[in-house]
């Protein structure tokens, strides 16, 4: 049997009234790309919240290489090895690029406020591994020599590419990307898709929730769709295109008449 | 350019630490001893905003009860009960934060207009408490006779001294400060600042290191109060009212939230105007000298829509910018 990373089973999420997620049953596959799509208001995103502790579940659970998740908070999951990027970037733009993948290190390194207070010898070591750590995912994606620069001085397409360099910071077994082609042109999708095949060849697992069905087409090896808060199919990306039930879900049913 | 910055930044420490030790005597500017010895434990309360308010994020409309608490029990150990100045001193910080970290966790389930409201609250049940609990801190009459800090046979009992041991500790808490902020620390807190998500999503967990930072300017501000009933000898509660808080944040704003050195800039200009030139308008008219919660009201308007990022900040960015385009006309010529 093939080796899942992420299961979830029988998932539920309720806001009031609306069923965002509704009784999901998915498995990831360690070391894959797989990618989650849908029509809006499918449910990626909650189902993505979910995941990373955002949200906790209405029924239902969560398994992370085996373990249920339960209520563990979204900085423990971090902790686990699952990180995340947001659709909305979200860098931290009251320091340096380098320092927002340095931030990443975070759940990787101990030491505290006394030790740094004072510039002892284990703040010392620990910094220099954590920069040297940061340095290392910046070059990764491409943005080594612009270190000292304010994030948001740096166009979209490299804004999201500093937030996959600051969720690899932490050093994940789990990459959950939100919608990471948004808003970005040809060019910088291709070089995206290189960066995320090179971070599977790393060994970590990566699902992505997209839009961009040529991004996705390209690179995800299963593809999972949602719809209304459901799944609705899955399969290898030219299986899923052929599906009738997904082909309905993004161009309307087709009318029977009898 | 960040080495020449660099250079820029230590040449200006130290022509402020040259500044600093040369003010005290009576040749230069030996007047204002009494007044710097204020300004220097403000200069340690208005940090420990800086990081809470400026690095974190977090607002707090209550500074100065963590101040007074801070200045009540290092005076009423050391001279009800007889207790060590320094230990009391020292009893006084673990208790504001032990105080600090118990309603931190309930207080940070707040955020924005709401956490204002709960830190406002804070001050003022604790003003009424210092001025109600009379048998203990003297009510509004406030108490005296509390007895200098000491160090053997040394006591601080002259402004000289006290100046001394004041901007000792205000420049050890400025150094710490700073390690910190540029420390693993510092940045889950400036994370906290953006975006909670955001810092969720790396790690950092939110709640504990808003109470971190929260009981760390409360200790700061209490050790400060503890320097003030020493250096006055005398409390009473109404250098710890709702006006204080609404200085000392203005203090901060003044020198520029996020920045630790701006808050000395920010004590010194906030206190002059109080002390120096309202002070001798007062002597013009009475009524003038009341004008404080006025002008504070204003410069913290001011600054805020003119100079969002603190008046010290944009003063200093001005001169980077005036020195990157001179450096740059040298470099065409």
């Amino acid at each position: 049997m093939r080796q899942t990373i992420l299961d979830v089973k029988g998932l539920s999420k309720a806001f009031g009234g609306l069923t965002a997620v509704d009784n999901v049953d998915l498995s990831v596959e360690a070391g894959k790309i797989t990618s989650i799509i849908g029509p809006n208001g499918a449910g990626k995103t909650t189902l993505f919240n979910l995941v990373a502790g955002v949200y906790m579940p209405t029924t239902g659970e969560i398994l992370f290489e085996g373990k249920p998740l339960g209520t563990t908070p979204p900085h423990k999951r971090a902790a686990l090895g699952i990180a995340r990027t947001f659709q909305n970037v979200l860098l931290f733009d009251n320091m340096t690029a380098l320092e927002n993948v340095m931030t990443g290190q975070h759940p990787r390194s101990r030491y505290g406020f006394f030790e740094a207070a004072l510039r002892l010898p284990k703040a010392h070591r620990e910094e220099e591994t954590i920069s040297l750590n940061a340095r290392k995912y910046l070059n990764l994606v491409g943005l080594g020599m612009y270190g000292d620069r304010n994030p948001l001085s740096l166009p979209l397409g490299q804004q999201k590419l500093l937030t996959i360099a600051r969720a690899l910071a932490t050093e994940p077994r789990l990459l959950l990307l939100d919608e990471p082609g948004a808003g970005l042109n040809a060019l910088e999708k291709q070089s995206l898709s290189e960066l995320i095949r090179r971070v599977r060849d790393m060994g970590i697992t990566i699902v992505l929730v997209e839009h961009d069905m040529d991004l996705v087409m390209g690179i995800a090896e299963w593809v999972i769709v949602l719809d209304s808060g459901q799944k609705i199919a899955e399969g290898t990306a030219s299986q899923v295109q052929k599906d009738k039930r997904v082909i309905a879900a993004y161009l309307g049913e087709e009318e029977v008449i009898e | 350019m960040e080495v020449i910055k660099r250079k820029w930044a230590y040449a200006a420490v130290a022509a402020l630490l040259i500044f600093l030790i040369l003010l005290p005597f009576d040749w230069f500017l030996g007047r204002y001893t009494f007044l710097m010895v204020f300004i220097g434990i403000n200069t340690i309360v208005t940090i420990g905003l800086c990081l809470l308010m400026g690095y974190t994020g977090q607002v707090s409309l209550g500074q100065a009860a963590f101040f007074g608490m801070g200045a009540y029990v290092s005076a009423i150990l050391s001279k009800t009960y007889d207790v060590n100045p320094w230990l009391a001193m020292l009893i006084a910080a673990a208790s504001t934060g032990a105080f600090a970290y118990v309603i931190g966790y309930p207080v940070f389930r707040l955020k924005g207009n709401y956490l204002a409201m709960a830190t406002l609250g804070l001050g003022i049940i604790m003003y009424i408490l210092f001025r109600q609990m009379a048998q203990y801190t003297g009510g509004p009459d406030g108490m005296g006779g509390i007895p200098y800090l000491s160090i053997g046979g040394f006591v601080f009992d002259t402004p000289f001294r006290r100046y001394f041991l004041v901007w000792f500790v205000c420049l050890v808490i400025i150094l710490i400060s700073q390690n910190m902020i540029r420390s693993r620390t510092g940045r889950a807190l400036r994370a906290i600042h953006t975006s909670e998500a955001a810092a969720q999503s790396i790690g950092v967990n939110v709640t504990q290191f808003k109470v971190k930072v929260f009981v760390l300017s409360a200790v700061y501000a209490s050790v400060a109060g503890s320097l003030f009933v020493h250096h006055l000898r005398f409390v009473s509660p109404q250098p710890f009212d709702f006006l204080a808080s609404v200085t000392l944040i203005t203090m901060a704003v003044v020198g520029g939230l996020a920045s630790i050195w701006g808050a000395i800039f920010g004590a010194a200009t906030i206190k002059l105007i109080s002390d120096e030139i309202l002070v001798e308008l007062g002597q013009v008219n009475a009524k003038l000298a009341d004008l404080d919660v006025v002008i504070f009201g204003l410069i913290l308007m001011l600054v805020m829509i003119f100079m969002p990022k603190g008046l010290f900040v944009s003063l200093r960015d001005a001169f980077d910018s005036w020195r990157k385009k001179r450096a740059l006309r040298g470099v065409k010529s």
